[in-house]
């Protein structure tokens, strides 16, 4: 290295470098998502709110079986009736309860689910479950989950109760290019 | 009313409040700039909620300070924890007393001759508000703070001093106001000759105000918050109001000392401009502002750009090559000055 060279690295380009750089991203298109105002469309993956079909659940259990913290709960009975001179024995549904505040969202229900299409189903988009009272709002019973009372759905979902429930939600995700198989 | 009375006192009254409004407002704005200035090299927003595009934000934020609580630490020197923030923020405001904002009396406080010796040796007063506040907060994390503070604006009050002796040497003069006026006599600034000394005076200012990159007595990584960790409410305030309002008295000097203070740019090649035309209407002030705010910007990119030094960093910066930097530039402008013979 020769004096100049020495002399001349006394010269802080880097520095300059440096605020080249974050000078350009102070003029780059900005990020942010203006929350209430705006909102990001969460992918066709994305495992949201609930939702629970009366008419389609089979009362098989498996979805309560497959929880893996035990959350739902599930109590039925049988009913008798007669159909065309036969005797027929026809499980009912007292009680479909989800205890949401433990909820981790993790799908292994509608997985577990025979039935098709899912009598329950976590493939809407609705994120937004915070609530004041997490007993009321978080302690969902079979009417709260058909309805969704308490929860906005998402925008561009409807809440079951509207006529929200997808006739074969895998089939629409495959059509939305979302899941493979 | 009598002369006297109106020239020494109500004047000057009327002045100091001016100047006293417009510095704590722009202190407490300048935070609602750097908070968007940051916001905006990461690629976000930043506040812009309250107000139209956020505008009231500091306004917001001042009402916050003032309705918070004021916690003293049980165990506190509290005589001292209360004197500190105001050792801060005083002499930060007072050297705005001998800073010619314009050309004419009307423009500035006053004018003596020692402007510069008074300025570094009021704003060296301000590192005893950080290193008491630091050690009465009885606060492990303060003292070190304190300390650290201590150590480094020790070491950089040393270089400052010669980058400014650098300008002195060639303005041949200590008067605020002379220095400017001999920068538009020579028709040159003395950023020009004195581009080693400004490089030099800058990096210590932004050392003198516990910036970024060298905010190692506040540290909010390491040290919590440094020598304001106990303070909260108005003192934290005033601790805040000070840092800014140091940081405009560095811009505000570097500006005087280099830019050529309220000189329009080019004072002598486009005289006719400055003199004759509509932009003869624009107030001298308007220039110096234009170029505190350049090197308040600064800062803030700094802020934005630059990671922590470490200590040992810090102090082998100062003192082996700032220091030296700054007394062989000293050396050189002083050989320069002597075989131009332009001042005696």
């Amino acid at each position: 290295m020769s004096w100049w060279d020495k002399l001349v690295a006394f010269i802080p380009l880097e520095l300059v470098q440096g605020l080249g750089v974050t000078g350009k991203y102070l003029f780059r298109k900005k990020v942010t998502v203006q929350y209430p105002e705006q909102r990001l469309e969460p992918k066709d993956r994305f495992r949201g709110m609930f939702g629970f079909s009366e008419e389609r659940c089979i009362v098989c259990h498996n979805c309560a079986k497959a929880c893996p913290i035990d959350i739902i709960h599930i109590t039925d009975h049988f009913e008798e009736s007669v159909v065309d001179g036969k005797k027929r024995k026809k499980k009912v549904l007292d009680r479909y309860d989800i205890d949401l505040k433990r909820c981790m969202f993790c799908g292994l229900c509608e997985e577990a689910c025979p039935t098709k299409p899912v009598a329950i189903w976590l493939t809407t988009k609705t994120y937004e479950t915070a609530a004041y009272e997490r007993n009321e709002r978080l302690y969902l019973d079979k009417v709260r989950l058909q309805t969704w009372d308490g929860v906005l759905p998402f925008p561009g979902v409807k809440a079951p109760a509207e006529g929200g429930m997808p006739e074969d939600p895998k089939a629409e995700k495959k059509a939305a290019g979302g899941e493979g198989a | 009313m009598p002369e006297p009375l109106m020239t020494y006192l109500v004047i000057p009254l009327v002045k100091i409040v001016v100047i006293l409004l417009v510095l704590i407002l722009g202190a407490a704005y300048l935070t609602f700039f750097e908070r968007k200035i940051l916001a905006y090299i990461q690629i976000r927003l930043g506040p812009n909620r309250v107000g139209p595009k956020g505008w009231l934000q500091a306004i917001a934020d001042a009402l916050k300070l003032f309705v918070k609580e004021d916690l003293t630490p049980a165990r506190s020197e509290k005589f001292v924890f209360l004197l500190a923030p105001v050792l801060i923020i005083v002499p930060a405001l007072l050297v705005f007393a001998v800073i010619p904002f314009g050309p004419s009396d009307i423009w500035r406080l006053t004018d003596i001759n020692v402007a510069l010796l008074f300025v570094l040796g009021v704003s060296s007063v301000g590192i005893y508000g950080i290193i008491l506040g630091g050690w009465s907060s009885n606060n492990k994390y303060s003292l070190m703070g304190g300390l650290r503070s201590a150590a480094q604006l020790i070491s950089y009050e040393v270089p400052m001093g010669f980058a400014v002796v650098t300008v002195v040497v060639m303005a041949g003069s200590l008067s605020l106001v002379r220095i400017v006026e001999v920068q538009r006599e020579l028709g040159v600034w003395f950023f020009l000759p004195g581009i080693v000394a400004l490089f030099v005076y800058f990096v210590c200012g932004v050392a003198e105000t516990n910036r970024n990159p060298f905010d190692l007595p506040e540290a909010e990584s390491e040290l919590v918050g440094g020598f304001h960790t106990e303070y909260s409410g108005m003192k934290w305030a005033f601790f805040f109001l000070g840092e800014y309002a140091n940081m405009i008295v560095i811009s505000a000097m570097a500006t005087v000392l280099f830019f050529g203070g309220w000189l329009p740019p080019f004072p002598n090649l486009l005289e006719p401009l400055w003199t004759s035309s509509a932009l003869a209407w624009v107030p001298p002030p308007f220039w110096f502002l234009l170029k505190v705010a350049a090197f308040i910007f600064l800062y803030m990119w700094f802020r934005g750009t630059f990671p922590r030094y470490r200590f040992d960093q810090l102090m082998r910066l100062g003192w082996k090559v700032l220091l030296p930097v700054s007394l062989a530039n000293l050396m050189v402008v002083a050989l320069g000055v002597l075989m131009l013979g332009e001042r005696s």
